[in-house]
């Protein structure tokens, strides 16, 4: 096990030379890279990395160009997972078989995939990945859409959010179904860490990231990654949709260790209604008319739930 | 490379991200390290830009905010202190100057061709209804 | 940790998926990703054993899906070493998406493919539906007739695949059930002849080099993407075959195995020839033989290498032959069967005029009889009698009902 890079503050962070590189083709404001650059930049160790397909895919390997500084995969939009864990295998062949280029080295693998080859498409080889127990990090970068298609609904749209397949009108309120518990159902696999984070809580994230490569085994990262282009706000508002998401506990930051103990990690002091979270984003706006408001009433009562659940679930330690 | 016909190309599409060997990655800054043609450094995206982030170093107080939700690796720290923008990468988003926590700001947005001297010397004063 | 070394008797009796697996042992295999399905699996489950026994040094990951098991065999293989993994019909199926992107990656995992049918209806039984679906994925594609091929072609697929001038995914199909279950005498190699044939792995453009970081599994649109398809191509078409010569080449010089890319019985100085692939040319061979015993000059010719297609080679095989039959064990599905088109290709631009017919037969694992190639034999002599062809162009053969017949 090599040593954990020290990180007090974010003067001391801010000395990391970064292993992903600019000019990549990310939508300015993009969430993915800020992600990206937190896991990255939490560890100096090797990286073997792989992205299945979806914006970070498309926008960071666009021939002839890279922007990754370490190896670097894609298959297909199923498979990152396993793509990474079958790198794992063969390093872990080649150690006991003497034949490292590099011995000395602790590589990390990770796997980067969105909500879609997360939650959906890639559900089974995700799931595969963890029961087999390889030692890799699946980072989904949640942006709760299929955003490099152009904003059709997955399973980890939230209710009432207008996409173009479950697009808002005269009749309809949007996308019907609940966001998936993509944490419950992950930490129900039994790995050693699960955790839930969103790039402005930084420090949150890094101790996350951290911790994950500490364990032997699977580790699940739930990223929010923000997505101006398909929540319909400005650029530049990024990371305050960040904080509203924290903040309103829409996206409550917690982890879940060994599948059973749970920690919630991130208390707002002032806990700031969903209401103004929806109505930071395009993609919630018809909810504000007269007919929709029940559904920000539901909106904050099954936010509230998730809460009181979670806590619940931390005090009871199981 | 646009002009390269199919027997230039590597086997398997496959890129470099750098020229030759390269010891330590996460030890190496940018500046000594030797990109490969491939790697997206060498390219820019500067023409995504409509407006721009100017830097104002008099206000800045080194607190990397900037630097940590830069989507576009644009802010340059160099020993914990900010030093400017990477503009061949930087997209224009705004975020850098959106979680700037000085009064005044020590990045603000500006049009793309406006010029980065006039409007450094007529930089905003301090808000003081602001804490 | 070492591995132990497995002594083996000049002839083991072996069916084709035990001789497949003690081959996976003797070539030392990094990594297998592999998914159950029959009658692939005992290939796996082989590997599996032997790794349990401490005869092979490496990892077996039993994954979810063939899609998986592909997908893993990629990662493996780009981290850098040497992959096989085995399947068949559907699990083949499955595969394909990833057929494409390890060929496309340019990786030398090597694929037993045991052929089986492909539903629905569904079938386990022998048929070359899987082996047909992928012949445009850009593998190379190696064909057992029985155990000894399949043991033997498994060494000179790595050996090939490996070779940094071709670095190109290899598949060894073998029949379902008439080749993977049926145990037959196999000559072997000892451990240290068959690891000293295919030798150390030889890493390139691999993941686990810290040292060259490396980006696989790029986008190209349609400024870059015909040039890679077409340097791919390429390859296959000018580096493969001689590589696979030379392999064949060492490989008798080893064994005295003799392979080529497409094996001739009593082709040169015949006038009726028939083309098939798999068990079924043992079958025609035999029958070849009796035919010649009752006057006819009959022949048969193997396709060894389907992929990349030795064309020029069959052409200058069928130069003198005056009436020919394609067998194709797979549903043409409203064209003329795989293998006609293809010989006809080769021969339509030659000095050949040689009379063609299709026959496709032995679906779902349908007998092919001698009686059927007594017929078949028959059906060409008197072809060359009449100066043309007597019979419609394609012929269905042992399914039950009136009789089927097209074109």
């Amino acid at each position: 096990m090599s040593e954990m890079k020290k990180i007090k503050n974010l003067k001391e962070f801010s000395t990391s030379a970064d292993r992903f590189e600019g000019a990549n083709l990310l939508c300015p404001g993009c969430a993915h890279s800020i992600i990206v650059r937190e896991v990255l930049n939490a560890t100096n160790d090797d990286l073997v990395l792989s992205a299945s397909t979806g914006c970070l895919e498309v926008c960071t390997a666009v021939y002839p160009y890279t922007s990754w500084d370490a190896s670097w995969i894609h298959i297909g939009f199923e498979n990152g997972s396993t793509a990474v864990a079958g790198a794992e295998a063969m390093y872990n062949a080649l150690k006991k078989k003497g034949r490292l280029k590099q011995p000395e080295r602790n590589p990390k693998f990770i796997s980067f995939a969105g909500d879609g080859a997360s939650y959906d498409i890639g559900f089974q080889w995700i799931s595969g990945c963890f029961e087999r127990g390889h030692n890799i990090m699946h980072v989904v970068l949640d942006n709760e859409v299929y955003a490099n298609t152009g904003g059709q609904r997955s399973s980890s749209t939230p209710i009432g959010g207008s996409n173009t397949t479950t697009p808002a009108g005269t009749h309809s309120y949007g996308e019907k179904q609940n966001k998936k518990d993509m944490m419950a159902i992950m930490a129900a696999h039994g790995g050693p860490y699960v955790a839930q984070v969103s790039p402005n809580k930084w420090k949150d994230m890094v101790k996350k990231i951290q911790h994950g490569f500490s364990v032997d085994g699977p580790v699940f990262i739930n990223a929010a990654s923000q997505c101006c282009t398909e929540w319909k706000f400005d650029p530049k508002d990024t990371m305050h949709l960040a904080d509203l998401s924290t903040d309103t506990l829409a996206w409550p930051l917690y982890e879940i260790i060994d599948g059973k103990e749970l920690n919630i990690t991130y208390r707002p002091k002032n806990v700031i209604p969903v209401e103004e979270y929806l109505a930071a984003q395009g993609r919630f706006k018809h909810l504000f008319k007269d007919e929709y408001k029940y559904l920000i009433k539901e909106w904050q009562e099954r936010v509230d739930s998730n809460w009181a659940y979670l806590n619940r679930r931390e005090e009871a330690r199981v | 490379m646009a002009n390269t016909g199919w027997d230039e190309f590597e086997i398997g599409a496959m890129l470099r991200s750098f020229d030759g060997k390269i010891d330590d990655i996460a030890g190496t800054l940018q500046e000594d390290r030797a990109y490969s043609q491939n790697n997206s450094f060498v390219a820019s995206v500067a023409d995504w830009r409509i407006e721009k982030p100017v830097f104002n170093k008099d206000f800045c107080i080194d607190c990397q905010f900037c630097w940590i939700y830069c989507p576009d690796i644009s802010i340059i720290s160099r020993d914990k202190k900010m030093i400017g923008v990477d503009m061949d990468h930087c997209k224009g988003c705004g975020i850098c100057v959106e979680v700037c926590p000085t009064n005044p700001k020590s990045l603000l947005m500006f049009p793309e061709h406006a010029d980065e001297e006039a409007e450094l010397a007529k930089w905003p004063e301090k808000d003081e209804e602001k804490k | 940790m070492a591995f132990d070394k497995m002594e083996l008797r000049d002839i083991e009796v072996w069916d084709g998926n035990f001789a497949a697996a003690q081959a996976l042992r003797q070539c030392q295999i990094d990594v297998v990703a592999a998914y159950p399905i029959t009658p692939s699996t005992p290939i796996v489950e082989g590997y599996a054993k032997f790794l349990a026994d401490n005869y092979v040094e490496g990892e077996f990951v039993m994954v979810e899906s063939e899609h998986a098991a592909m997908s893993g065999c990629i990662g493996a293989a780009a981290a850098g070493g040497r992959v096989a993994t085995a399947t068949s019909s559907q699990g083949f199926a499955l595969m394909c998406e990833t057929l494409y992107q390890a060929s496309g990656m340019r990786l030398p995992i090597v694929l037993n493919v045991v052929n089986r049918a492909l539903a629905a209806p569904l079938n386990v039984n022998g048929d070359h539906s899987d082996m047909y679906l992928g012949r445009d994925s850009g593998w190379i594609q190696f064909d057992a007739y029985c155990p000894q091929d399949a043991y033997d072609l498994n060494f000179i697929a790595f050996k090939v695949a490996e070779d940094h001038e071709v670095r190109l995914p290899a598949m060894v199909h073998q029949d379902g059930f008439m080749t993977s279950h049926t145990a037959q005498g196999v000559h072997t190699l000892t451990d240290d002849q068959g690891y000293g044939f295919v030798g150390d792995f030889k890493p390139m453009n691999d993941m686990l080099d810290f040292e060259h970081p490396v980006t696989h599994g790029v986008q190209t649109e349609e400024d870059w993407h015909f040039e890679h398809k077409a340097r791919q191509h390429n390859d296959l078409m000018t580096k493969v075959i001689p590589k696979i010569e030379q392999a064949f080449a060492d490989f008798e010089k080893l064994s005295g195995r003799k392979y080529n890319l497409v094996e001739k019985y009593d082709v040169d100085d015949a006038d009726v020839v028939v083309v098939c692939m798999g068990t079924s040319v043992e079958t025609a061979r035999e029958v070849a033989g009796e035919m010649r015993a009752k006057g006819i000059k009959a022949g048969v010719l193997g396709i060894r290498v389907i992929r990349p297609f030795p064309f020029m080679q069959i052409a200058e095989a069928l130069k003198g032959v005056k009436a020919i039959a394609t067998l194709d064990r797979s549903s043409p599905n409203g064209a003329a069967g795989m293998l006609f088109n293809e010989i006809a290709g080769c021969l339509f631009n030659t000095d050949t005029k040689a009379l063609l017919s299709g026959y496709v037969y032995g679906l779902g694992g349908r007998d092919l009889t001698k009686a059927h190639l007594v017929d078949l034999y028959n059906e060409l002599q008197a072809n060359v009698d009449a100066g043309k062809v007597t019979t419609p162009l394609q012929q269905f053969i042992g399914v039950r009902g009136p009789k089927l017949s097209f074109l």
